[in-house]
């Protein structure tokens, strides 16, 4: 039997294929597709005239200050931009010293920010005289560290502790050192910080602190003595009970009759510290219990059986795995902490958000109408927030994927 | 590390006791002693410390302020609630706000939720790119901005409610106080109803029994809940059909055209007025007919956007189906074309701009709405006449009827005030104390109309504000859409993950068997996809009634935010710190309950 002759298989690959597959595959598809094109298009040539076209964006570049620092003196600028350069410059490190075939999670981050921080390094050089030299200099510890970390990677001994001790320089440099006061080095109260600034700090510190703390209360909630997993669950549980932005408010009316001081030694970022680490240490915790559960009970055996001490048994057997398990929810928790210090605003903090908010509040009398510049504002400060969560979200998904957390 | 020599292979009499440092019980009992010792010592500490600041600032200390008048005005209020009420009713107020957002924002998340979380999977690349563009915008901008962005850069720059809210179709007004939406409101029939619905409950619940006892015995695969709604909407459908719409007995009305306004109540002695002891009727359906009747405003200088939209004028709002033929004119037609002013119409009738055509070519020009010194045209008296008027209306709760304000049209002389001439209206002006402030008096008909268990009330705008249906203020309106976006993208993720789990030979096993799609989605994925969904899902709605403490930035009065203005009013710090924390906790073990019978619910599925 003669098997009649057929047209030739439709091709699988290339763009008419893949149209037809991904966009057009069937009616309903089709029409989905011309209505979601048309309708993207719309809002597209819609946001993309009233940026170039209506709105007012001078507000915004007038107060850049403002929002990247709030009030922190001009002239002692390079220190918050040293603290940028020492971090960038460790982060260049790291990424130049992970050998380019593993993995490139670090390297990407670096990247990014590099990227931002050439942009700025641009802007400041056509038009923010007072931070020119600094944002250089910047731009130059990133390559720098990037550099070192290519050509000797021997220093990844030393990168922990240069870590560790960046942590308090950074503080030292920002605060200042207490004495002269026409020292280079003179103290900068921390009711002249803000900005963005301030929203970088009080998520650092917020993580930085609540780590141990949250270990601690993982560790006690699930220890044998009753006293202390009691206590530990019903601290975990109150706290995550409540909402975040009620714990500032709760801090900043209770943290001076707590420790019976007038309210003027405690500054309302000490106050909006404590809150954000207690608050975060309790999701901490709980992300670590995940950790500690995910251990199998052989682990822990097979260390007794080789005469490992509780201690010990705990730092070299179980926390390294444990901790190695919840790093991606550790870095998502790291994303909620970042975008909810937007409420510090509540102690009276003048981080990013509220920067924005005062901002609409004195904008001019031209401007202040109905419409005035909130769009461009909110708009400003989402894609500011969104560029820093996004660039983390997606490393925290290479790292679950490197880590193979999500395949299990 | 050192090795320890295996010393004696006897076993350790009882005699040979442990040293008490190496007595591993005996340290946990020390180390909890010693714990609750430093818990203990340092609670004591901060008590003190806490109880001698409170004594030096005399700050009330115990509950005794809850009984006080509160005085906080509440914009919205599920409850009757004014300034003099004392201030655990305020707080209840601020509670049962907190619940009435989070539970619409929980149903409206999950829907958006779901419909995005399945986007994601869909084989529509857009479709697909869309939504992933939505949940990573959504998720990584904080809450907050998200708030901010929807109350300040959208809601409250839209348009003003007095003259042209946005008109949506339905009869939906939405301007930058809020959304008003038509109501379904239970008039005083609606008790003879309820025996029908207390009726349908137990015969679908009846039939639901039946149906599923018959299914089962078939052994085939059915919901039969389904019988059941349909026999509850059968007996309730047929109940409210059978009662037989009525004019409740007695029933008039002080309506009077010329204030705009008048109350339905039950006329006992049926002389056409409230008197005391006599009764208002609540939602009273009604017809209002005007034959022709004229508004009048003057125009306003205002600066509307980055437009400069200066003198403008504006009326009640006056839909184009109310009216047969509407015209707005000048109250001095002379000094107007002397001035050259025309009318530029935003939203005819309501909104209009005054404008000088300074080039003549008869329509409006960006400018042209101020002088040579940029100054606008205020102060111009203009009319609004309407003819053949008519508006159904929906008493509010206290009988209450409002329509803009008509006078009789006057020819054009302003200084002419109509002499009093009563006439007539079914029910016209009474003639009595009232009647010396009447300066005019103009053709009204009203009447009420039949009315059924349920009425359904729209919305309007008789003088500045909305009247009838129900109103979502812009606060909670932005607080909503935030809190439900927010979530949504969280859902989306949790959703998609829970399909995702599902393995793939299930989908083809369903296939081998002959399902159809929607059967292979509704039998057999979405059933084991919804035991991963669930319990994240709930911990999300829990986060949302959370989140909803962040209603300050929109200037929604909720628990946190009246718990704050309490604290600042009465300085009654701690005793308001525990309200806040007993409250949430409320929220949060509730939602925990459920979560764990759902938990339960879920293992029993299993297997």
């Amino acid at each position: 039997m003669m098997i009649p002759s057929r047209l030739p298989p439709v091709p699988a690959t290339g763009a008419r294929a893949w149209l037809r597959d991904n966009l057009f595959s069937s009616t309903a598809n089709s029409i989905a597709s011309v209505v979601t094109l048309v309708l993207v298009a719309w809002l597209g040539i819609n946001l993309f005239s009233w940026m170039f076209f209506d709105a007012t964006w001078q507000q915004i570049w007038n107060n850049l200050k403002l929002f990247a620092v709030y009030r922190y003196p001009v002239e002692l600028l390079w220190r918050p931009l040293a603290i940028i350069g020492m971090v960038m410059f460790l982060l260049g490190v790291s990424s130049g010293i992970t050998p380019s075939g593993e993995t490139n999670i670090t390297r990407g981050v670096f990247w990014s920010f590099s990227g931002l921080v050439f942009l700025l390094t641009v802007l400041a050089l056509l038009s923010w005289e007072s931070v020119r030299l600094g944002w250089v200099m910047v731009s130059l510890a990133c390559l720098a560290g990037y550099t070192l970390g290519r050509e000797k990677p021997i220093v990844a001994k030393a990168l922990p502790w240069l870590w560790g001790a960046s942590l308090p320089l950074g503080f030292v440099l920002l605060y200042g050192v207490p004495g002269d006061a026409g020292n280079i080095l003179r103290v900068v109260e921390t009711r002249e910080w803000g900005g963005f600034m301030l929203t970088l700090i009080i998520s650092v510190v917020g993580i930085t602190v609540s780590f141990p703390l949250g270990i601690a209360l993982a560790l006690g909630r699930r220890s044998k003595l009753p006293a202390i997993k009691y206590f530990c669950i019903g601290f975990i549980e109150i706290i995550r009970g409540a909402p975040l932005i009620s714990w500032l408010f709760i801090a900043s009316l209770l943290v001076p009759l707590l420790f019976n001081v007038s309210p003027d030694r405690i500054g309302p970022l000490l106050r909006a510290l404590v809150a954000v680490t207690l608050f975060s240490s309790a999701y901490m915790a709980e992300n670590v219990r995940g950790g500690l559960q995910a251990v199998p009970r052989g682990q822990r055996e097979a260390a007794q059986a080789l005469g490992l001490s509780g201690w010990q048994t705990l730092k070299m057997i179980v926390l390294p795995q444990a901790l190695k398990a919840v790093i991606p929810a550790i870095v998502g928790q790291s994303i909620g902490l970042f975008k909810d210090t937007s409420l510090v605003f509540i102690v009276g903090l003048f981080d990013f958000f509220n920067i924005a908010n005062t901002v609409v509040a004195n904008q001019p009398e031209s401007l202040l109408v109905t419409g005035g510049i909130r769009l461009e504002l909110s708009l400003f400060v989402a894609v500011i927030y969104f560029f820093f969560a996004y660039r983390m979200s997606i490393a925290s998904r290479q790292l679950e994927k490197t880590l193979g957390v999500g395949e299990r | 590390m050192t090795t320890r020599p295996i010393s004696s292979n006897k076993p350790i009499a009882s005699k040979d006791t442990i040293p008490f440092y190496r007595n591993v019980k005996l340290i946990g009992v020390i180390a909890q002693v010693i714990f609750v010792i430093i818990v203990l010592a340092a609670g004591t500490v901060i008590y003190l410390n806490v109880t001698r600041a409170l004594r030096a600032s005399n700050l009330p200390a115990n509950f005794d302020f809850l009984d006080v008048r509160a005085g906080i005005p509440i914009a919205e209020s599920p409850i009757r609630y004014n300034t003099n009420d004392p201030y655990w009713r305020a707080l209840v107020i601020g509670f049962l706000n907190t619940l009435k957002v989070s539970l619409v924002g929980v149903v409206l998340a999950t829907l958006l939720g779901i419909l995005v979380g399945v986007l994601r999977l869909s084989p529509n690349w857009l479709l697909r790119q869309l939504a992933s563009a939505f949940v990573e915008v959504v998720r990584n901008t904080p809450l907050a901005v998200q708030i901010v962005f929807w109350f300040t850069a959208i809601l409250t720059p839209l348009p003003p409610r007095i003259s042209n809210p946005i008109q949506l179709p339905g009869n939906v007004l939405l301007s930058n106080v809020g959304l008003a939406i038509p109501w379904l409101e239970n008039t005083y029939l609606f008790v003879n109803w309820l025996p029908w619905l207390g009726g349908g409950v137990l015969a679908g619940i009846l039939a639901y029994g039946l149906r599923k006892r018959q299914i089962e015995k078939a052994d085939h695969h059915g919901n039969p809940w389904w019988l059941g709604v349909v026999v509850f909407l059968a007996v309730a459908i047929g109940g409210y059909l059978s009662i037989t719409p009525e004019i409740p007995e007695n029933a008039a009305t002080n309506f009077r055209a010329d204030r705009g306004r008048g109350q339905v109540f039950l006329d006992a002695n049926q002389d056409g007025e409230l008197d005391e002891g006599e009764q208002a009727l609540a939602y009273i359906p009604t017809r209002v007919s005007i034959e022709s009747g004229q508004l009048s405003t003057t125009s306003q200088n205002t600066t509307e956007s980055r437009r400069n939209v200066t003198s403008i004028v504006r009326f009640p709002l006056i839909r184009a189906n109310e009216v047969s033929d509407a015209e707005v004119v000048f109250a001095d037609p002379e000094a107007a074309s002397d001035a050259g002013l025309q009318l530029h119409f935003v939203d005819f009738p309501s909104e209009s701009i005054l404008y000088q055509d300074r080039d003549g070519d008869g329509a409006f020009d960006n400018g042209e709405q101020f002088d040579e010194n940029g100054e606008g045209f205020a102060g111009y008296e203009l009319f609004l006449r309407v003819y053949d008027f008519r508006r159904r209306l929906v008493a509010d709760r206290d009988g209450q009827v409002r329509i803009p304000r008509f006078e009789p049209i006057s020819d054009g002389e302003v200084e002419e005030s109509a002499p009093a001439s009563p006439s007539g209206g079914l029910f016209g002006p009474p003639a009595g104390n009232q009647a010396d402030d009447t300066d005019s008096s103009i053709e009204a008909t009203f009447e009420l109309v039949p009315l059924r268990p349920w009425v359904l009330s729209t919305p309007s705008v008789p003088v500045t504000n909305y009247v009838g249906g129900i109103t979502l203020s812009t606060s909670f309106l932005a607080l909503l859409l935030a809190l439900v976006i927010h979530t949504a993208g969280f859902i989306a993720e949790i959703v998609r993950a829970g399909i995702q789990a599902v393995p793939k030979g299930q989908r083809e096993a369903a296939k081998t068997l002959g399902l159809n799609p929607w059967q292979t989605f509704s039998i057999v994925t979405f059933p084991q996809a919804l035991r991963i969904i669930l319990p994240p899902m709930i911990s999300q709605y829990l986060n949302l009634s959370k989140n909803s403490s962040l209603a300050p930035l929109a200037a929604y009065v909720e628990l946190f935010a009246i718990s704050v203005i309490i604290a600042n009013q009465t300085g009654a710090t701690i005793p308001v710190i525990l309200i806040i924390i007993a409250s949430y906790l409320l929220i949060s073990f509730t939602f925990a309950l459920i979560l764990n019978i759902v938990n339960d619910r879920i293992a029993l599925v299993e297997r």
